[in-house]
Protein backbone atom coordinates (compact mmCIF):
# COMPACT_ATOMS: atom_id res chain seq x y z
CA UNK A 1 0.00 0.00 0.00
CA UNK A 2 1.22 3.51 -0.83
CA UNK A 3 0.14 6.99 0.15
CA UNK A 4 -1.67 9.05 -2.45
CA UNK A 5 -1.28 12.73 -1.62
CA UNK A 6 -4.05 15.32 -2.04
CA UNK A 7 -3.05 18.53 -0.31
CA UNK A 8 -1.07 20.30 2.35
CA UNK A 9 -3.43 21.97 4.79
CA UNK A 10 -3.21 24.57 7.53
CA UNK A 11 -4.36 24.28 11.14
CA UNK A 12 -7.00 23.78 12.44
CA UNK A 13 -8.60 21.03 10.34
CA UNK A 14 -12.22 20.07 10.95
CA UNK A 15 -13.18 16.39 10.76
CA UNK A 16 -14.32 14.19 9.16
CA UNK A 17 -12.01 14.43 6.16
CA UNK A 18 -14.15 12.06 4.10
CA UNK A 19 -12.94 9.78 1.35
CA UNK A 20 -10.57 10.13 -1.59
CA UNK A 21 -10.86 9.46 -5.31
CA UNK A 22 -10.75 5.69 -4.89
CA UNK A 23 -13.18 5.70 -1.96
CA UNK A 24 -10.30 5.31 0.53
CA UNK A 25 -10.51 6.99 3.94
CA UNK A 26 -8.47 10.17 4.12
CA UNK A 27 -5.94 10.63 6.88
CA UNK A 28 -3.94 13.53 8.22
CA UNK A 29 -0.18 13.00 8.39
CA UNK A 30 2.20 15.41 10.10
CA UNK A 31 5.76 15.62 8.77
CA UNK A 32 8.28 18.46 9.01
CA UNK A 33 5.66 20.57 10.85
CA UNK A 34 3.37 20.27 7.80
CA UNK A 35 -0.03 18.60 7.64
CA UNK A 36 -0.65 16.44 4.59
CA UNK A 37 -3.96 14.85 3.60
CA UNK A 38 -3.41 11.41 2.05
CA UNK A 39 -5.18 8.14 1.35
CA UNK A 40 -3.82 4.59 1.29
CA UNK A 41 -4.06 3.06 -2.18
CA UNK A 42 -2.94 -0.12 -3.94
CA UNK A 43 -2.23 1.41 -7.34
CA UNK A 44 -1.74 4.93 -8.65
CA UNK A 45 -4.86 6.20 -10.42
CA UNK A 46 -4.86 6.44 -14.19
CA UNK A 47 -5.31 9.82 -15.78
CA UNK A 48 -8.94 9.93 -16.78
CA UNK A 49 -11.47 12.78 -16.71
CA UNK A 50 -13.28 10.99 -13.87
CA UNK A 51 -10.13 10.63 -11.78
CA UNK A 52 -9.16 14.27 -12.34
CA UNK A 53 -12.64 15.42 -11.28
CA UNK A 54 -12.57 13.21 -8.17
CA UNK A 55 -9.14 14.49 -7.20
CA UNK A 56 -10.32 18.09 -7.63
CA UNK A 57 -13.56 17.37 -5.74
CA UNK A 58 -11.55 15.92 -2.85
CA UNK A 59 -9.28 18.97 -2.68
CA UNK A 60 -12.31 21.29 -2.84
CA UNK A 61 -13.95 19.42 0.01
CA UNK A 62 -10.80 19.86 2.09
CA UNK A 63 -11.05 23.61 1.49
CA UNK A 64 -14.29 23.44 3.48
CA UNK A 65 -12.45 21.83 6.39
CA UNK A 66 -9.62 24.31 6.80
CA UNK A 67 -8.61 27.86 5.98
CA UNK A 68 -5.48 27.01 3.97
CA UNK A 69 -5.19 24.35 1.26
CA UNK A 70 -2.21 23.89 -1.02
CA UNK A 71 -3.14 21.24 -3.61
CA UNK A 72 -0.65 18.55 -4.53
CA UNK A 73 -0.40 17.65 -8.20
CA UNK A 74 -2.55 14.78 -9.44
CA UNK A 75 -0.81 11.42 -9.39
CA UNK A 76 1.60 12.04 -6.52
CA UNK A 77 2.27 8.82 -4.63
CA UNK A 78 4.87 8.06 -1.96
CA UNK A 79 5.73 4.69 -0.47
CA UNK A 80 5.24 5.58 3.16
CA UNK A 81 5.44 8.28 5.80
CA UNK A 82 9.26 8.22 5.77
CA UNK A 83 9.39 8.82 2.02
CA UNK A 84 6.90 11.65 2.48
CA UNK A 85 9.10 13.24 5.14
CA UNK A 86 12.16 12.92 2.88
CA UNK A 87 10.32 14.61 0.02
CA UNK A 88 8.90 17.49 2.05
CA UNK A 89 11.55 18.26 4.66
CA UNK A 90 13.98 20.09 2.34
CA UNK A 91 11.16 22.35 1.14
CA UNK A 92 9.23 22.71 4.37
CA UNK A 93 9.95 26.40 4.92
CA UNK A 94 8.83 27.34 1.40
CA UNK A 95 5.73 25.20 1.71
CA UNK A 96 4.78 26.86 5.01
CA UNK A 97 5.16 30.27 3.35
CA UNK A 98 2.93 29.14 0.48
CA UNK A 99 0.31 27.89 2.95
CA UNK A 100 0.35 31.29 4.66
CA UNK A 101 -0.10 32.97 1.26
CA UNK A 102 -3.16 30.92 0.27
CA UNK A 103 -4.84 30.99 3.71
CA UNK A 104 -8.33 32.44 3.41
CA UNK A 105 -8.00 32.64 -0.37
CA UNK A 106 -9.10 30.81 -3.50
CA UNK A 107 -7.89 30.96 -7.08
CA UNK A 108 -9.53 32.50 -10.14
CA UNK A 109 -8.16 31.90 -13.64
CA UNK A 110 -8.35 34.06 -16.75
CA UNK A 111 -7.56 32.56 -20.17
CA UNK A 112 -6.64 35.21 -22.72
CA UNK A 113 -7.50 34.45 -26.35
CA UNK A 114 -6.59 36.43 -29.46
CA UNK A 115 -4.21 36.69 -32.37
CA UNK A 116 -0.47 36.73 -31.61
CA UNK A 117 0.96 40.20 -32.24
CA UNK A 118 4.62 41.19 -32.21
CA UNK A 119 4.85 44.06 -29.76
CA UNK A 120 7.07 47.10 -30.35
CA UNK A 121 9.13 45.98 -27.31
CA UNK A 122 9.76 42.66 -29.01
CA UNK A 123 10.92 44.11 -32.32
CA UNK A 124 13.10 46.66 -30.50
CA UNK A 125 15.14 43.87 -28.95
CA UNK A 126 16.23 42.41 -32.29
CA UNK A 127 19.44 44.40 -32.16
CA UNK A 128 20.04 43.79 -28.43
CA UNK A 129 22.62 41.34 -27.10
CA UNK A 130 21.78 37.76 -26.21
CA UNK A 131 21.67 38.51 -22.47
CA UNK A 132 19.34 41.45 -22.88
CA UNK A 133 17.10 39.46 -25.22
CA UNK A 134 16.95 36.63 -22.68
CA UNK A 135 16.02 38.94 -19.81
CA UNK A 136 13.40 40.68 -21.93
CA UNK A 137 11.89 37.31 -22.92
CA UNK A 138 11.74 36.40 -19.22
CA UNK A 139 10.01 39.71 -18.48
CA UNK A 140 7.51 39.30 -21.34
CA UNK A 141 6.66 35.81 -20.08
CA UNK A 142 5.38 37.42 -16.87
CA UNK A 143 3.26 40.09 -18.52
CA UNK A 144 -0.10 40.18 -20.23
CA UNK A 145 -0.47 43.76 -21.50
CA UNK A 146 -3.45 42.74 -23.65
CA UNK A 147 -5.58 42.44 -20.53
CA UNK A 148 -4.23 45.35 -18.49
CA UNK A 149 -7.69 47.03 -18.38
CA UNK A 150 -9.09 43.91 -16.71
CA UNK A 151 -6.12 43.55 -14.35
CA UNK A 152 -6.50 47.21 -13.29
CA UNK A 153 -10.21 46.67 -12.60
CA UNK A 154 -9.36 43.69 -10.39
CA UNK A 155 -6.62 45.42 -8.39
CA UNK A 156 -8.66 45.72 -5.19
CA UNK A 157 -9.70 42.06 -5.28
CA UNK A 158 -6.43 40.34 -6.08
CA UNK A 159 -3.93 39.36 -3.37
CA UNK A 160 -1.42 37.64 -5.66
CA UNK A 161 -1.02 37.06 -9.39
CA UNK A 162 0.83 34.70 -11.70
CA UNK A 163 0.97 35.06 -15.47
CA UNK A 164 1.97 32.41 -17.99
CA UNK A 165 2.29 33.20 -21.66
CA UNK A 166 1.56 30.45 -24.18
CA UNK A 167 3.17 29.87 -27.52
CA UNK A 168 0.12 28.66 -29.36
CA UNK A 169 -2.46 31.22 -30.43
CA UNK A 170 -5.32 31.72 -30.00
CA UNK A 171 -4.51 30.98 -26.35
CA UNK A 172 -2.12 33.84 -25.57
CA UNK A 173 -1.82 33.73 -21.79
CA UNK A 174 -3.21 32.38 -18.55
CA UNK A 175 -3.53 34.74 -15.61
CA UNK A 176 -3.95 33.18 -12.17
CA UNK A 177 -5.29 35.31 -9.35
CA UNK A 178 -5.54 34.67 -5.65
CA UNK A 179 -8.69 36.29 -4.22
CA UNK A 180 -10.21 36.25 -0.76
CA UNK A 181 -12.71 33.44 -0.21
CA UNK A 182 -16.19 34.67 -1.05
CA UNK A 183 -15.00 37.32 -3.53
CA UNK A 184 -15.36 35.18 -6.67
CA UNK A 185 -18.73 36.67 -7.69
CA UNK A 186 -17.39 40.21 -7.37
CA UNK A 187 -14.33 39.10 -9.36
CA UNK A 188 -16.45 37.65 -12.18
CA UNK A 189 -18.63 40.78 -12.28
CA UNK A 190 -15.54 43.00 -12.48
CA UNK A 191 -14.11 40.87 -15.30
CA UNK A 192 -17.39 41.07 -17.22
CA UNK A 193 -17.55 44.85 -16.85
CA UNK A 194 -13.91 45.46 -17.78
CA UNK A 195 -13.93 43.02 -20.71
CA UNK A 196 -15.80 45.60 -22.79
CA UNK A 197 -12.65 47.74 -22.70
CA UNK A 198 -10.48 45.05 -24.31
CA UNK A 199 -9.43 45.37 -27.94
CA UNK A 200 -8.66 42.34 -30.08
CA UNK A 201 -8.61 39.81 -27.25
CA UNK A 202 -11.15 37.87 -25.26
CA UNK A 203 -10.88 36.67 -21.69
CA UNK A 204 -12.53 33.58 -20.30
CA UNK A 205 -12.68 33.45 -16.48
CA UNK A 206 -13.09 30.31 -14.41
CA UNK A 207 -13.19 29.57 -10.72
CA UNK A 208 -13.14 29.57 -7.84
CA UNK A 209 -10.45 26.87 -7.77
CA UNK A 210 -8.27 25.65 -4.94
CA UNK A 211 -4.95 27.51 -5.23
CA UNK A 212 -3.35 25.08 -7.70
CA UNK A 213 -1.21 27.73 -9.39
CA UNK A 214 0.32 29.09 -6.19
CA UNK A 215 2.39 26.09 -5.16
CA UNK A 216 6.03 26.96 -4.45
CA UNK A 217 7.61 25.40 -7.51
CA UNK A 218 5.16 27.28 -9.70
CA UNK A 219 5.82 30.55 -7.89
CA UNK A 220 9.62 30.31 -8.14
CA UNK B 1 2.53 -0.31 -27.27
CA UNK B 2 2.80 3.08 -28.95
CA UNK B 3 -0.57 2.60 -30.60
CA UNK B 4 -2.27 2.00 -27.27
CA UNK B 5 -0.88 5.26 -25.85
CA UNK B 6 -2.16 7.31 -28.76
CA UNK B 7 -5.50 5.61 -28.51
CA UNK B 8 -5.84 6.54 -24.82
CA UNK B 9 -4.88 10.14 -25.48
CA UNK B 10 -7.39 10.31 -28.30
CA UNK B 11 -10.05 8.93 -26.01
CA UNK B 12 -9.43 11.75 -23.53
CA UNK B 13 -9.30 14.34 -26.29
CA UNK B 14 -12.58 13.10 -27.68
CA UNK B 15 -14.25 13.89 -24.38
CA UNK B 16 -12.47 17.20 -23.95
CA UNK B 17 -14.47 20.29 -23.19
CA UNK B 18 -13.27 23.68 -21.93
CA UNK B 19 -14.01 22.85 -18.30
CA UNK B 20 -12.10 19.58 -18.57
CA UNK B 21 -9.15 21.33 -20.18
CA UNK B 22 -9.13 23.85 -17.33
CA UNK B 23 -9.24 20.93 -14.93
CA UNK B 24 -6.29 19.26 -16.65
CA UNK B 25 -4.24 22.44 -16.50
CA UNK B 26 -4.98 23.00 -12.83
CA UNK B 27 -5.00 19.47 -11.42
CA UNK B 28 -2.31 17.83 -13.56
CA UNK B 29 -0.05 20.74 -14.43
CA UNK B 30 -0.16 22.83 -11.24
CA UNK B 31 0.01 22.21 -7.54
CA UNK B 32 2.83 21.10 -5.27
CA UNK B 33 5.18 18.91 -7.29
CA UNK B 34 7.23 16.39 -5.37
CA UNK B 35 10.02 15.65 -7.76
CA UNK B 36 10.66 12.05 -8.55
CA UNK B 37 7.64 10.80 -6.67
CA UNK B 38 4.91 11.22 -9.24
CA UNK B 39 3.45 8.02 -10.63
CA UNK B 40 1.38 8.89 -13.60
CA UNK B 41 -1.13 6.83 -15.51
CA UNK B 42 0.49 3.57 -16.46
CA UNK B 43 3.51 4.22 -14.20
CA UNK B 44 5.18 5.92 -17.18
CA UNK B 45 5.95 9.59 -16.71
CA UNK B 46 6.49 10.29 -20.39
CA UNK B 47 3.14 8.82 -21.22
CA UNK B 48 1.18 11.17 -19.02
CA UNK B 49 3.10 14.27 -19.96
CA UNK B 50 2.53 13.31 -23.57
CA UNK B 51 -1.18 13.29 -22.84
CA UNK B 52 -1.02 16.56 -20.95
CA UNK B 53 0.82 18.20 -23.79
CA UNK B 54 -1.71 16.87 -26.27
CA UNK B 55 -4.58 18.17 -24.16
CA UNK B 56 -3.14 21.65 -23.80
CA UNK B 57 -2.44 21.87 -27.51
CA UNK B 58 -6.01 20.77 -28.07
CA UNK B 59 -7.19 23.53 -25.75
CA UNK B 60 -5.50 26.06 -28.00
CA UNK B 61 -7.29 24.65 -31.02
CA UNK B 62 -10.66 24.02 -29.44
CA UNK B 63 -11.19 27.25 -27.55
CA UNK B 64 -11.52 29.71 -30.42
CA UNK B 65 -11.90 33.40 -29.53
Amino acid sequence: MSLYLYALVGRPVRRPLGRGLGGEALRLIEVARLLVVAGRIENAPRVTPTALRRHDATVRRLAGRTDAVLPIRFGTVVGDRLALARALAPRAAGLREALALVAGHEQMTLRVYGEAVTTSDESATESAGAGQRYLERRLRARRAPEVDPVRRALRGLVSAERIERHERPPLLASVYHLVRRGDSKRYLAAVAAASARLAGVRVSPSGPWPAYAFAPDAVA
Amino acid sequence: MKKARVSKAQQILAEADPSLLDLVDHVLNKGVFIEGEVILGLANVDLVYLRLSALLCAADRLAKP
